[in-house]
């Protein structure tokens, strides 16, 4: 059905919730490669996450020997907001990272 | 995502695996939080996938682009982004009649398919006349989109929707539930198709016709038919989330377009929902789940036993999340003449709802940790299924709605339940006269 030309004419108001422009961040600076640095992987709770950090374990120490791994276990989908009481162990685990790479198991 | 950009935060290079179907949420993820330039991975392994040669293949094709996003340098964007505008549309958005209006809408992604009244300055009026917060009160910021739930935007989400004004203070404070617990927007954009499910207590529900009895969550009465939708809309249109984009839940769920129900307090044996919560009797209440399924059985026996039998006997170790009993009065009459109180019936669930002997065995599972997160069960768990615990000490909650009769049901899935208080208008008895009557009158053939 096309819209029809006559009838009451309506001014209607947008249901579209107005929100605050956010100060943006940025990236932290890359790597100059991974050969000999420790590469964090965080998992969170999704059952796919262990599995897709296991093949990547795997693949790092292939292709980069000399790297090392570490591992951080969320016990929900995201520590930083949902595990506060792990705030400072997660802290201290970012800090002994060079890189990081996640697993969200979705 | 909200990780990879504490841990950007905190100076470290981060990437993200991500479903490629996910690669829009991930990033409405990273934009409400500030840093839409996060790399992530796209990778083609379904959400909650098990299968590891489907896993292996799918990383090992992607690998190199995780060392890229690792060690590529940044590009200026990347570096400091350019500041984005959120979209703020003007107050007054469309003119056209009503085929147009609701094409507009539909086309610009605000409703939720069906149609809708139009939102015009004078049925804004009328809907803001079932409140005396003033329009521009700000109730919540609700994520991930950080939408401000103002009064008025509130209200012509509830026009939308064919809300009365009476509906106001339950819908804000709906918004109010929505906000109590983060867990709610992880909800509403899972692939569990979690669905909001309302449970309306107190005086309010008979004051605007919330309907408690036979068919309490069929379609057919426009308090409970427009009351979740309402929050629906307000979901899309506040929070930010919408379909395929932010909402990635797989099968879907029709819980979505409104599942409201009061409880049938008058024919209930028990307190209340909300009187278990810890409010009084006279108080109005709405209280919000989050359950992705909804079952439905005729109980083998309509005594204690037979009710109480076909309960333990029909949760599956496969399920997950909350859990509340649905009772029809006669259910619960018949449990409570036998001496049942409500405690009484969730402990008994919790205890006696038990995997059978052998069961994974004859499956051929034979894992020795729980499946998932939300479904602690598995070989070696031990033979309950439901495990209270801190974030939920109590997993099994019981409402009385529905007309007289025997079938009885489980909704599931989802964190624990939220209830607040709904506050009234000063002028609440002279609104509830004025839109009261307003019923269907079914003319007999």
């Amino acid at each position: 059905m096309s819209p029809s030309k006559t009838g009451a004419v309506y001014e209607v108001l947008s249901p579209w919730a107005e929100a605050d422009p956010m100060p943006l961040k940025g990236l932290s600076p890359r790597l100059d490669k991974l050969d000999g640095k420790k590469i964090g992987l965080l998992c969170n709770n999704k059952r796919a996450s262990p599995l897709i950090l296991n093949v990547t374990e795997k693949l790092l120490k292939q292709k980069f020997p000399t790297a090392t791994i570490s591992w951080f276990n969320s016990r929900s989908f995201s520590v930083s907001s949902l595990e506060k009481d792990r705030e400072g162990e997660f802290n201290d685990w970012i800090k002994g990272v060079d890189a990081v790479v996640a697993a969200v198991g979705d | 995502m909200y990780d990879a950009i504490y841990i950007e935060g905190k100076g470290k290079p981060t990437v993200t695996f991500v479903f490629e179907h996910f690669a829009n949420d991930a990033m409405s993820a990273a934009s409400s939080k500030g840093m839409p330039v996060v790399r992530i991975v796209p990778e083609a392994i379904v959400s909650e996938c098990t299968v590891v040669e489907t896993i292996e293949a799918a990383i090992t094709a992607v690998f190199d682009n995780m060392v890229a996003a690792l060690t590529r340098p940044l590009t200026a964007d990347e570096k400091s982004p350019r500041r984005r505008e959120p979209e703020n549309p003007p107050r007054i958005v469309f003119k056209g009649n009503l085929e147009e209006v609701n094409r507009f809408f539909y086309q610009r992604g605000w409703t939720d398919g069906l149609p809708i009244i139009p939102p015009t300055e004078e049925a804004l009026a009328e809907m803001l006349t079932g409140t005396d917060l003033p329009a521009n009160h700000l109730v919540e910021k609700l994520e991930p989109r950080l939408g401000k739930a103002t009064v008025e935007r509130i209200a012509i989400n509830a026009v939308m929707a064919g809300c009365l004004p009476t509906y106001m203070p339950l819908l804000i404070a709906g918004v109010q539930a929505l906000a109590a617990n983060p867990v709610c927007g992880m909800m509403a954009a899972s692939t569990g198709s979690f669905s909001p499910f309302w449970l309306v207590n107190g005086p309010i529900a008979k004051d605007i016709n919330v309907r408690s009895t036979y068919g309490a969550t069929n379609p057919g009465d426009i308090a409970n038919a427009t009351i979740g939708r309402a929050m629906g809309l307000i979901t899309k249109n506040v929070r930010g989330i919408r379909k395929q984009i932010e909402d990635m839940g797989v099968l879907g769920n029709p819980g979505k377009y409104s599942w409201v129900t009061a409880e049938n307090e008058e024919d209930s044996p028990w307190e209340p929902f909300h009187v278990d919560r810890g409010f009084k009797k006279e108080d109005s209440t709405i209280s919000l789940m989050f359950p992705q399924s909804f079952q439905q059985m005729m109980p083998f026996g309509t005594d204690d036993r037979g009710i109480l039998a076909t309960v333990v006997g029909s949760i599956v170790p496969a399920r997950m999340g909350s859990f509340a009993l649905l009772l029809t009065p006669t259910n619960a009459g018949s449990l409570s003449s036998r001496g049942w109180t409500k405690k009484a019936v969730k402990d008994y669930i919790v205890k006696n709802t038990i995997v059978p002997d052998d069961y994974f065995k004859r499956l051929g599972l034979k894992t020795d940790k729980p499946f998932d997160r939300g479904n602690v069960t598995g070989p070696g768990v031990g033979p309950t299924i439901f495990h209270p615990s801190p974030r939920d000490p109590d997993p099994v909650q019981v409402f009385v709605f529905g007309g007289f009769g025997s079938w009885m049901g489980f909704i599931q899935g989802g964190g624990p339940p939220i209830t607040k208080k709904v506050e009234l208008p000063a002028k609440w008895a002279q609104l509830v006269k004025k839109y009261k009557s307003i019923v269907p009158n079914y003319v007999r053939y």
